[in-house]
């Protein structure tokens, strides 16, 4: 892994004509689409359509972002506007020219979208901050995550770790995680304790958007 | 704002991660990855802007017309526009210029037809899977249309 993973470096090495940095940039955002166009239940063929342009809309657009850190953003309010322009053209389709009202259409509210951003950001942190840990670390914590669950006697033998360290060795592992520079990257996820703050997250949503 | 300082916050947003990653077919990835191909392509992304099936009227329009449905699409240079009838697609390059049109399968099989010297190509039979047109002159213009499924 290159030591500059953040959004801002991918982007640039991408504009430049990086193929990996742009793969990489997929691989990580690709859930968010997904999961945006899931929401709208649309057909798999034309949640592949839209998924490609977006796609090649952000080709198009690389040379042109300013601010890379708002490209989840981008991502998820360009989905979002593809969906609806095939939703539309669907239901044209279905009604025979009816109009269709803003208010039949799934959620859009910029609430929502916000927070799938921060949640598409905080996944893709973790997944690469996971994908940073030492391989025992992975292991461990894949199996603590399994569903259905390991019993600590077969994660014992798999790893192999002895039972009594398995509790400690899930909390260095996990604060490994917590430390790694891909979350600490977050602005918007509390790595402490405490509560969890409503009214920052807005601020910060709003920062954002801004 | 989500909290993941304790340890089974942690291990529950790791969880959503994980899963989140794993739902997107690898499919649906690859497309995307492959989007790549057009950078340093200096294609001009031709947007969907006139599609007679989703203005209003077009029902009264359709009975009488030969034609069945008429598509259009514009990119800052130039506008291709397409009439749809029973068994082809008529298109028409404005302004007018002859090129090659590729018609390009989502699943990457593409064929090709020329836009004549008034930029008029026909496309038959009518593709069954979603696909884009792209258009190139011999003086470097390079247009690719939103994807079209008639």
């Amino acid at each position: 892994m290159r030591d500059d993973s953040s959004v801002s470096a991918l982007v640039a090495r991408a504009r430049d004509g990086d193929q990996p940095a742009w793969n990489e940039i997929v691989e990580r955002y690709a859930p968010l689409v997904w999961s945006i166009c899931n929401r709208y239940r649309l057909s798999r063929p034309d949640i592949d359509d839209i998924g490609q342009t977006v796609w090649l809309l952000l080709v198009e657009q690389l040379g042109n972002i300013r601010q890379p850190a708002a490209l989840p953003g981008w991502l998820a309010t360009t989905t979002q506007r593809e969906c609806l322009r095939v939703l539309r053209a669907a239901s044209r389709y279905d009604s025979f020219g009816s109009s269709v009202d803003n208010q039949e259409l799934p959620d859009q509210s910029a609430p929502v979208i916000e927070q799938e951003v921060i949640e598409a950001e905080l996944h893709a942190a973790l997944r690469t901050a996971f994908a940073g840990l030492p391989a025992r670390c992975r292991q461990l914590l894949s199996m603590l995550l399994s569903d259905p669950p390991h019993s600590y006697a077969e994660i014992s033998a798999t790893v192999p770790i002895a039972i009594g360290s398995i509790g400690p060795q899930r909390a260095r592992c996990l604060d490994k995680l917590r430390r790694s520079p891909a979350l600490a990257a977050l602005s918007d996820v509390a790595v402490e304790g405490g509560e969890a703050s409503g009214a920052r997250a807005s601020e910060t949503g709003g920062a954002r958007r801004a | 704002m989500r909290n993941i300082g304790d340890d089974e916050q942690l291990l529950a947003a790791l969880r959503e991660a994980l899963e989140a990653d794993e739902a997107v077919p690898p499919e649906f990835i690859e497309l995307g990855k492959n989007a790549y191909a057009w950078h340093n392509i200096d294609a001009e992304l031709a947007q969907l802007t006139y599609d007679s099936v989703r203005e209003p009227g077009a029902l009264s329009l359709r009975a009488e017309a030969a034609s069945i449905r008429a598509l259009t699409f514009t990119s800052a240079h130039l506008t291709i526009e397409l009439e749809v009838s029973e068994d082809s697609v008529l298109g028409q390059v404005v302004p007018a210029q002859c090129g090659m049109i590729e018609i390009q399968a989502r699943e990457g099989t593409t064929a090709t037809t020329d836009a004549d010297e008034v930029g008029c190509f026909l496309i038959r039979p009518i593709p069954d899977s979603p696909f884009r047109l792209r258009f190139r002159t011999a003086d470097g213009s390079d247009i690719l249309t939103g994807s079209i499924t008639l």
